[in-house]
């Protein structure tokens, strides 16, 4: 789960089959899906959102959509 | 010829469109700035350039990458520039194979080879040229280096399409994409080929595009029996994600002979954003600098020019008018309009000129060097809350300078409900047209704490905001979904020429509208204020104009200003909010702002002066602003509502603070 991520922390998504499928798209088209390498960059405060680097581009996603992809820790 | 120009968002595309055409163009760093078709034309005339905005795929999710879509639908163009980020090749590259699909003729620019390389990515741009069967120009857009050459490539080369298919979907694809064809034969000029893989991706544009012209029950029979067939052998969850894992494989093998990499380097951009998007710095920060901005534009630079020009409007200028007129022999007449009328009316607004300027070049700023997107992350836990995402503070900042490019600048936003909600809520951003306002009253009434005053006013502005926000998302819009996935692009420097170009072009709207509007509203206003019942000079409180004002004056009272000035005033604010200025001026005879500021304290109580400005913050969207949301909504009800609830807000809200001021014994 990425909730067991923390900054810093790099893992790789398995599945992301139960994220929103709008943001599904969204994150396809910026080249993140499964088998990507992600690094977690920050983590807002009061749940807000968290900041992930992949393939050196930076990316911002709601927390409530990053828990529902499955990462593995790396 | 017509070129359109494509890509991914921060690619540079805009940067580049202002290389190739020398044009004015709007440069900015947050996903999407180009919210609108733009046409300029190259600097050898050799034909137009089509500016579109940034999409990842022709398959839209947000309707300004639908303007795209259309686009490449319906609109004909000659020949495709697609401009790729040389550090970020196999996200770019996905948009490029849809685009070489479409069999129009290609030329890419393979820009930002000086960020790759700083990150030890080097490019074979012959090879890739070569596997692509497209020229391929190394550019960096920011500085103009290459873009020479890319010229050169477009004005000679004839660029014939490829007319070989560089992705293999796999036999069952590739049988439907065949099936299709055959059922659209004839009927369409594009590529049958790019519009069938586009549907079988699930194109909601192209499919209503291909429902026109065949039996939609055949086209759709074809999609369901391949998405079946593919699911079944190949185990993939759906067929768009079939179809780009086939464009992945064909890119990663094509980036294996064209990329080699080299030791990695921290970029400094994640140094800085260690800082800016910190935990808890992040808020503060910003606020900080919204602070200093201010601070600025109004109290350490702005006001001292805008002083000294209105010294020399009502000084020098006017003298010398005045001796000019007399020299002529001009009427008494022609005299008060030129001296009463034009020099008080449009002068009155030039003089805000530099304060205005300032405020832009920091706007710019914010956008050019990438900090916007920033923003939008670290506000988006507070606008989730109200039922809005981070990306919504984006059309709102813009719309510090000008609510209408802040209303368009919504159509980044995905979702249709947070889209509405973000174009009725952003007018009430105080532009920087109500900025002359606020600075006249703040000078006579409060001039020992001028910026936090004004500053208030802001505030005011996104907190009404944000509490609407919250009351329409939880009874007239209600819904659940919300998208919130940004790209944060690496903080580039920004350069001064870019920066003055997006200042000039944003500031120029402002100086252009002192020269037509308003100069055409204060020849109106004065000759009101002219002209009575009883005939022309009249005295004041006697004229057409006071008649007008004082049916209104007793509804305003309560709020304070009930005086057939103020209401005349601003009636004309709804055609341009710096307008009350110049209608004030003419109005209490006023010969320049400082002459008018002491005039205001016959007329203003302090309490009422506060009371007056959030009325103007609030009132009423302009006209170039409601004619906007009619533009961008498409509804006459949502117009309407977007008028009549700014009216009603602001008459609550001043209603409270004057009275509420006055029981609490402010005067």
């Amino acid at each position: 789960m990425f909730c067991s991520l923390k900054a810093g922390d790099k893992g790789k998504i398995i599945d992301i089959s139960h994220v929103n499928h709008l943001v599904q798209r969204r994150l396809l088209d910026l080249g993140i899906t499964e088998g990507s390498e992600v690094c977690v960059k920050c983590i807002m405060p009061f749940g807000g959102p968290v900041m992930i680097e992949s393939c050196g581009q930076c990316i911002a996603l709601r927390r409530k959509e990053a828990v529902q992809i499955e990462v593995e820790k790396l | 010829m017509e070129i359109a120009l494509i890509g991914n968002p921060n690619t540079g595309k805009t940067s580049l469109f202002n290389n190739l055409t020398g044009s004015y163009e709007y440069v900015g760093n947050w996903s999407g700035v180009t919210v609108e078709k733009k046409v300029g034309v190259f600097k050898n005339n050799i034909g137009k350039l089509i500016d579109l905005p940034g999409v990842y795929t022709l398959n839209p999710l947000s309707k300004d990458e639908g303007v795209v879509t259309s686009f490449f639908l319906h609109d004909s163009f000659d020949r495709l520039l697609n401009i790729l980020d040389a550090s970020q090749l196999e996200r770019n590259l996905h948009l490029t194979l849809q685009l070489l699909e479409f069999d129009k003729p290609v030329l890419i620019g393979l820009n930002m080879i000086d960020v790759a390389n700083k990150r030890g990515i080097q490019i074979d741009a012959a090879k890739l040229s070569e596997i692509l069967g497209v020229p391929v120009a190394p550019v960096v857009a920011r500085s103009g280096k290459g873009c020479d050459k890319l010229v050169d490539i477009i004005g000679t080369k004839s660029m014939q399409p490829a007319r070989k298919n560089l992705v293999y979907y796999g036999e069952e694809v590739e049988e439907a994409i065949l099936a299709l064809s055959n059922e659209i034969k004839g009927e369409t000029g594009h590529s049958r080929r790019f519009l069938a893989i586009q549907y079988f991706e699930g194109n909601e544009y192209v499919k209503k595009y291909l429902h026109q012209m065949a039996s939609s029950e055949k086209l759709t029979a074809i999609l369901t029996n391949l998405e079946v067939s593919v699911q079944q052998r190949y185990n993939v969850k759906t067929l768009a994600n079939f179809i780009y894992l086939k464009r992945k494989e064909t890119i990663d093998k094509m980036l294996a002979e064209v990329v080699s990499k080299n030791g990695e380097v921290v970029p400094l951009t994640e140094k800085i954003d260690r800082i800016v998007t910190n935990k808890y710095l992040g808020v503060p920060i910003f606020l900080l600098f919204m602070y200093l901005m201010f601070e600025l534009t109004f109290d350490w630079l702005g006001t001292r020019v805008s002083d000294a020009l209105d010294a020399f409007f009502s000084g020098p200028l006017t003298s010398w008018l005045e001796a000019a007129l007399t020299v002529v022999h001009a009427s008494a007449f022609i005299h008060a309009l030129i001296i009463n009328g034009l020099v008080a009316g449009v002068g009155g607004v030039l003089v805000f000129v530099p304060q205005i300027f300032i405020l832009f070049f920091f706007i710019s700023l914010l956008e050019d060097s990438g900090y916007m997107a920033r923003v939008a992350l670290v506000m988006d836990r507070i606008m989730e809350s109200v039922g809005l995402n981070g990306k919504a503070f984006i059309p709102m900042i813009i719309g510090f300078g000008c609510n209408v490019p802040g209303i368009m600048a919504a159509r980044t936003i995905e979702t249709p409900r947070e889209r509405l909600l973000t174009i009725l809520l952003t007018p009430l951003m105080s532009c920087s047209a109500r900025l002359p306002v606020y600075a006249l009253f703040v000078g006579a009434f409060f001039a020992t704490h001028k910026a936090i005053i004004v500053l208030s006013m802001y505030v005011l502005g996104v907190v009404v905001a944000l509490i609407l926000a919250k009351v329409f998302s939880s009874t007239l819009l209600k819904s659940e979904t919300s998208l919130f996935v940004i790209e944060l692009p690496p903080y580039r420097l920004p350069q001064f020429q870019s920066l003055w170009r997006s200042t000039w072009d944003k500031g120029k709207g402002f100086v252009r509208k002192a020269g037509t509007f308003i100069f055409g509203g204060s020849v109106f206003i004065w000759l009101l204020s002219y002209a009575g019942p009883a005939g022309l000079n009249v005295n004041m409180n006697h004229s057409f104009l006071a008649g007008v004002g004082s049916i209104l004056a007793p509804l305003l009272a309560p709020l304070g200003f009930g005086t057939w000035q103020a209401a005349a005033s601003l009636i004309t604010g709804f055609l341009a909010k710096e307008s009350i200025i110049s209608s004030m001026n003419i109005i209490y005879f006023a010969k320049n702002d400082a002459g008018l500021q002491g005039l205001l304290s016959h007329y203003y109580t302090p309490l009422a002066a506060y009371s007056f400005m959030v009325f103007i913050l609030l009132y009423i969207p302009c006209l170039a602003t409601t004619a906007t949301i009619y533009k961008e909504t498409g509804s006459k009800k949502w117009t309407v509502f977007a008028v009549v609830y700014a009216l009603a807000i602001a008459y609550c809200l001043s209603f409270v603070i004057y009275q509420g001021g006055k029981l609490f014994g402010f005067v």
